[in-house]
């Protein structure tokens, strides 16, 4: 299990990874945490010609609040995303959504930005980044563009990034003060990815109805999925438990898992239901307290 | 068969802490990858990516270019110089052998057979000359699973056999027939358990230096058996076994795993012979889901014959064995092991049991802790509580009803194993004494109220340990022995060495001779050093470090050898001391004249009367040096046993079970060492948890494996297993001098039924009864709305998984 | 990999590294393919670092990297280009065990030995972390590490009884 030969190169900017990459084209990869990408190597199912590491170029690590958006660069640590005052106050969703992602181990060395680019279907930070609507930042030869969650995930392991793009952050809504979140999970064991994940916000109106809901679940299809239907479902509504169960009912028809060795595609779809149930439901109670 | 017992227990039964520990913990440890021997080059394995294709042609050409490359060989190169992989038990007369040398030659019979091998600088330009190798297969239809391998018309693995069956063999006691007609209640279940094996955490490795000038093969081995290695080796390349020696490094566990000889300390002999060099091959994870031995897989279809008081009056079914495309080093050995244990701790005096090995395109069967007796512990605990639920019984009455009385010892179970000693039922009052004492019972009518489910399971296991006598084994088709032999040797200056045939994988062996031994002679234990593990300077054991005999077999030599040496040690010291033999003691090494303080002389005065300085001091009519060798073969084996006991929430929505708490009340006889008692309770406990929910080698229709990484392949963490607590009797083994019994696979055999019995028991309003294992949580949903559902309907279709 | 590394006569970039390991500075030429584990292994002949599945799984590799937790087999070794790491071998003063390694003693939180070197340093980072943990945060933290030998549970009982003699 020794990774095939490659050349390397450390980039000292955003441009140069840009540059390496726009020369080598698909052979070339990004290395960030390499939490994924050097597995893959040791298998030998990755092998590319070149490896562009990013991890040195200055100010890519960034957790700031910026206009209402919580700005995370794509080389933040997501230990360090997870123990962060700002990010907690900002989108207190993802220090408990990271908390799901692999060990400890893992998350001190994998990068917010090496989790998205990696497109895992069944990956948490995917499935907040689409939940919350939030904005990828890609800087390419022709500049920087701008990629709604829900449009940059393609497919398992795909995302609309161009050969010679790097991700180089993104960008977050601000999540109302007293917004409660709520992350369901059924994994085979702790730190697995999920078989079938959920995370939920929810944001009560002062009549109690809900006026923000943002709900998304992984591992129920090529993509992470934003499930519109139970939104809809739940906005304007008071969230008693009936209006929950339709809620999560609306599930079956937005996803479209398929089968793999730990679970049928018909256990993912009931359990996708029942953990949208929950979450909702966890998201609900919690949401009103302080933080 | 008198005990030898020593004089005082300064050690035995207490907590002492390893002598292994301190160079482990330091990162000191020497595995066999941390072993670099001059001149050393590495290789690395081409396996086949088919489950069972014909070989039609293999071009190595461009791999022998690669820079770095010094050789590559085919199963035809290995073929001409060593003979085929051996397999040592035959329990099945006129059983079919299905064979196969290190290398394939012209046929795949499994995904990861391997095919070629490369030797070169080093594992990474190994690996890249791996791919430059080009193998061409003509596919053959594959059999998939035990189905597919019993289909009237399936495709054969083996073209001369009349189908895939490798044997078959019928144990019966009494008369089953009529106990069955005659029978109030019969109760009768499919059980399935999935492919699972040991996983050590360090993979299995070798370094073979093959001096064909000298006629020398020297070899570091990840073995738990170096003389059962080394025989092996002698009859597959045919070198003399005097001219081999295999040395084991640290082992980073084994669990059966180890026990068993594979084709890569063939391929790196035979690379080392070819290259003149020393060859490293160590395995790496991915080779290790489909080169080391798989285990576990087998169908048990049984039934059990009851009257309406619970009293059990027969049991009949038979258990497939799920082989691979070739026996492994132990053939059916582990499914043959699940008939032989069947009936458990119950006395059930009519039998018809039957075991029937199948050959499959899968890996090889073979060694995993418990060996086939965690399968014989499903039945006989899954088909009691069903049967208890059947009867309206008390799952504990139900059990103590049948068990032998402590007075009923020596117990012949019916088919092989004489049960030494015990007070089955005293143990499994204690198990449910601490239940109590823990608050299980309150816990969980606390969650019921809150509406989650939590139950409790029990499972009683027996464990057959200290595998000999010798001659028996021979008798039930082992091509090897099951005495050990130890050497005990006071040196010139006091102090001890131990040579024993063992090895230690992680069991704490060298502490627990050294306690016996400090014991055996009345000298402190820091006095004492255990050598294993080279089969130039130690003894010979029969069989290996399995079966759970290091504790009782050498524990019972090193007695035996150390009584000796203690008279000795007395009568040189007798010299010294001008007394009689008779009226000394030796305490910490200190040896006087009983009753007085005044005179005494140490250790190190009778070892340098012995070896050194032996005029006027080493009594004539000894020879000098001081050293014993015993060898025990036991006149019958130590039988364990425990009472399990295991807290469960179930999740009723997802079909997830999280394992809560856990207990177990044990007696392995005398107790050496409470503390590594407790470890290998725990460790086996934990690996049958795994195998029970999480574990399992899943195979698709085109035999290929689906779960061959630590990320399909799920071994538990510390998250999945729960707290445990241990209590344990004492009843020692009557055969075995000292009277310990064998503790290494006690948790391996409860744990599997004991997790279905407490998941049973948290939807008993639901009637759900577990019979396939692992427990995952699509299966276990099924069964839920299966019973809930009044047709019977799953509301999914797993299946086939 | 051996010290006959230069028999191989394929031509590929390599770098030359500095990596401070356990106050040693070992400065070495290295294939950028060469996973951390790997050159801690044969380049610096620290093999207390163990590889148990190369894929980033079982835990066996970890090493403090900068002072935090990193699989050693998940990082290349020209990534740590620079960088002060402490491995198993770091840990004891002379001949003498740290308050850790005496608790793992104590408590029986080893049987083979093999996982243990990424246990430790794991653990060793958990306690720097949080001097108190309760038994739940040690199972959380230990749980990207596997063990097949113990169990687990003297392990949580060993870095309990460890935090308690740091806390002194």
């Amino acid at each position: 299990m020794k990774p095939p030969a490659v050349r390397y190169a450390r980039a000292g900017d955003v441009r140069e990874a840009v540059a390496l990459l726009a020369e080598h084209g698909s052979d070339a990869k990004v290395l960030a945490g390499g939490q994924s990408l050097v597995p893959l190597m040791s298998f030998r199912l990755a092998r590319p010609s070149i490896l562009v590491d990013i991890n040195r170029i200055g100010g890519l690590d960034r957790i700031e609040q910026d206009n209402g958006s919580l700005l995370i660069g794509a080389m933040a640590r997501q230990r360090d995303v997870e123990l962060s005052d700002v990010a907690a106050a900002a989108v207190p969703l993802l220090p408990q959504a990271l908390r799901y992602v692999g060990h400890v181990t893992i998350r001190n060395r994998g990068t917010v930005g090496g989790s998205l680019a990696h497109a895992d279907p069944a990956a948490e930070l995917p499935a907040v980044v689409t939940a919350l609507g939030g904005d990828l930042v890609l800087e390419g030869p022709g500049g920087t563009r701008s990629v709604a969650a829900e449009d940059f995930f393609t497919g398992t392991f795909t995302t609309v990034m161009a050969p010679d793009e790097v991700l180089v952050g993104v960008r977050l809504p601000r999540l109302p003060d007293r917004t409660g979140v709520a992350v369901e999970e059924l994994a085979r064991r702790h730190g697995d990815f999920a078989v079938v994940g959920v995370v939920a916000a929810v944001h009560l109106a002062a009549d109690g109805t809900v006026d923000l809901v943002r709900l998304a679940a992984s591992g129920v299809d090529s993509v992470p999925v934003r499930l519109h239907a139970a939104e809809a479902a739940l906005s304007g509504a008071r969230p008693t438990a009936d209006v929950l169960e339709a809620a999560a009912a609306t599930v079956d028809a937005s996803i479209h898992p398929t089968d793999d060795v730990h679970a049928p595609a018909s256990y993912r779809r009931h359990v996708a239901r029942l953990l949208v149930q929950r979450a909702l439901g966890a998201a609900v109670e919690r949401s009103g307290a302080e933080r | 068969m008198t005990i030898v017992e020593p004089d005082r227990t300064t050690y035995t039964g207490t907590r002492v802490r390893r002598t292994e520990d301190p160079r482990l913990l330091a990162g000191r440890g020497q595995y066999v990858d941390d072993v670099t021997v001059p001149k050393m080059i590495e290789a690395a394995v081409l396996r086949s990516p088919l489950a069972h294709a014909r070989i039609t042609g293999i071009d190595v050409s461009r791999a022998r270019e690669l820079p770095g490359v010094f050789d590559v060989i085919t199963g035809r190169d290995l073929a001409a110089v060593a003979g085929e992989q051996p397999v040592i038990w035959f329990p099945i007369p006129d059983q079919r052998i299905a064979r196969t040398h290190a290398l394939a030659v012209d046929r795949v019979r499994w995904v990861g057979q391997a095919v070629a091998a490369v030797v070169a600088v080093n594992r990474y330009v190994a690996e890249d000359a791996l791919e430059l190798i080009e193998v061409d297969y003509e596919p053959l239809p594959v059999v998939a699973d035990l189905d597919a391998a019993l289909a009237p018309d399936a495709p054969k693995l083996y073209d001369d056999w009349p189908d895939n069956v490798s044997g078959s063999l019928t144990y019966t006691a009494g008369d089953a027939e009529a106990a069955f007609a005659e029978a109030d209640v019969v109760v009768r279940e499919r059980f399935t358990h999935g492919r699972a094996f040991g996983c050590p955490l360090e993979p299995r490795g070798c370094i073979v230096e093959w001096d064909d000038f000298a006629g020398t093969v020297d070899v570091h081995l990840s073995t738990q058996s170096p003389n059962l290695a080394r025989d092996l080796l002698s009859e597959v390349l045919g070198v003399p076994v005097h001219k081999i020696r295999v040395r084991t490094p640290n082992l980073g566990g084994g669990f059966g795993n180890k026990f068993d000889f594979y084709g890569e300390e063939v391929i790196a002999a035979v690379l080392s012979r070819r290259t003149g060099r020393p060859v490293k091959l160590i395995e790496d994870r991915l080779d290790s889901f489909v080169a080391t031995s798989h285990s576990r897989d087998q169908r048990l279809d049984f039934e059990m014959a009851l009257r309406n008081d619970g009293t059990i009056l027969g049991l009949r079914g038979i258990s497939y064995g799920v082989l691979g495309g070739a026996l492994g080093t132990v053939g059916a050995g582990p499914p043959w092991a699940s008939v032989l244990t069947c009936m458990g701790p119950y006395k059930i005096p009519n039998l018809d049991v039957t075991v029937k090995a199948v050959v499959t395109n899968r890996s090889p069967y073979g060694s995993y802790r418990g060996w086939g007796v965690p399968k014989g512990n499903i039945v006989h605990e899954r088909l009691i509580e069903i049967a208890a639920r059947e009867l309206g019984m008390d799952r504990a009455a139900i059990r103590r009803k049948n068990f032998p009385a402590p007075e009923e010892f020596p117990f012949f179970s019916g088919v092989a194993f004489t049960y030494d000693s015990g007070d089955y039922a005293a143990c499994l009052d204690l198990a449910m004494t601490k239940v109590d004492e823990l608050g299980w019972r309150n816990r969980q009518t606390a969650a019921r109220a809150e509406g989650r489910s939590l139950g409790i399971g029990y499972s009683f296991h027996v464990e057959p340990s200290a595998y000999g006598p010798s001659r028996i084994l021979n008798l039930v088709g082992l091509a090897h022995s099951g005495f050990d032999e130890v050497t005990v040797r006071m040196d010139s200056i006091g102090k001890v060495t131990v040579y024993s045939g063992q090895i230690n994988m992680g069991q704490g062996t060298h502490t627990i001779y050294a306690q016996l031994a400090a014991d055996g002679l009345g000298i402190p234990m820091e006095d004492v050093v255990v050598v294993t593990g080279d089969t130039d300077s130690c003894p010979y054991t029969g069989y290996g470090t399995g079966g759970s005999r290091a504790a009782p077999l050498g524990g019972a030599a090193i007695l035996r050898a150390t009584e000796r040496l203690q008279a000795k040690i007395l009568r040189v010291a007798a010299e010294l001391l001008e007394a009689s033999p008779d009226d000394l003691q030796i305490e910490k090494g200190v040896i006087s004249v009983k009753g007085t303080t005044s005179r005494s002389v140490t250790t190190r005065d009778v070892g340098d009367a012995a070896y050194r300085r032996l005029l006027n001091k080493m009594p004539e009519s000894e020879m000098p040096t001081l050293e014993e060798v015993d060898v025990f073969d036991p006149p019958n084996m130590a039988t364990s046993y425990g009472c399990t006991a295991l807290l469960v929430e179930v999740d009723r929505g997802t079909g997830a079970v999280t394992l809560l708490d856990c207990l177990q009340a044990h007696d392995c006889g005398t107790v050496i060492n409470p503390m590594l008692v407790d470890g290998q309770l725990a460790g086996g406990l934990a690996q049958a948890l795994g195998g029970a929910l999480l574990e399992e080698l899943v195979y698709d229709e085109e035999g290929q494996l689906r779960t061959a990484s630590f990320m399909d392949y799920l071994l538990p963490t510390a998250m999945e297993i729960p707290p445990f607590h241990f209590f344990h009797q004492e009843t020692p083994a009557p055969d075995i001098p000292g009277g310990i019994k064998g503790v290494g696979e006690a948790g391996t055999i409860a744990g599997v039924s004991l997790v279905a019995s407490a998941v049973d028991d948290a939807l008993s309003d639901l009637g759900v009864t577990v019979t396939r294992f692992p427990i995952t949580p699509p299966r276990l949903l099924d069964l839920i709305q299966a019973a809930r559902t009044p047709t019977g309907q799953a509301h999914t279709e797993e299946d086939a998984r | 990999m051996t010290e006959l590394a230069s028999e191989s006569t394929a031509q590929r970039d390599t770098l030359s590294i500095t990596v401070t390991v356990n106050g040693h500075a070992y400065t070495a030429d290295c294939e950028p393919r060469v996973t951390l584990a790997d050159f801690l292994r044969h380049t610096c002949g620290l093999t207390g670092t163990h590889l148990g599945c190369e894929h980033g799984v079982c835990g066996a590799c970890t090493v403090l990297v900068d002072g935090r937790s990193a699989r050693a087999c998940l990082t290349l070794a020209v990534q740590a280009d620079g960088a002060t790491i402490t491995t198993v071998e770091g840990l004891a003063t002379g001949n003498t065990l740290n308050p850790l390694q005496e608790a793992f003693w104590d408590n029986h939180g080893l049987q083979c030995g093999f996982c243990t070197p990424g246990m430790l340093m794991t653990a060793t980072e958990l306690l720097a972390d949080n001097p108190d943990p309760d038994a739940a945060e040690v199972r959380e933290c230990l749980s990207g590490n596997l063990c097949r030998c113990t169990g687990y549970d003297s392990i949580v009982r060993s870095v309990l009884d460890a935090a308690r003699r740091m806390r002194g």
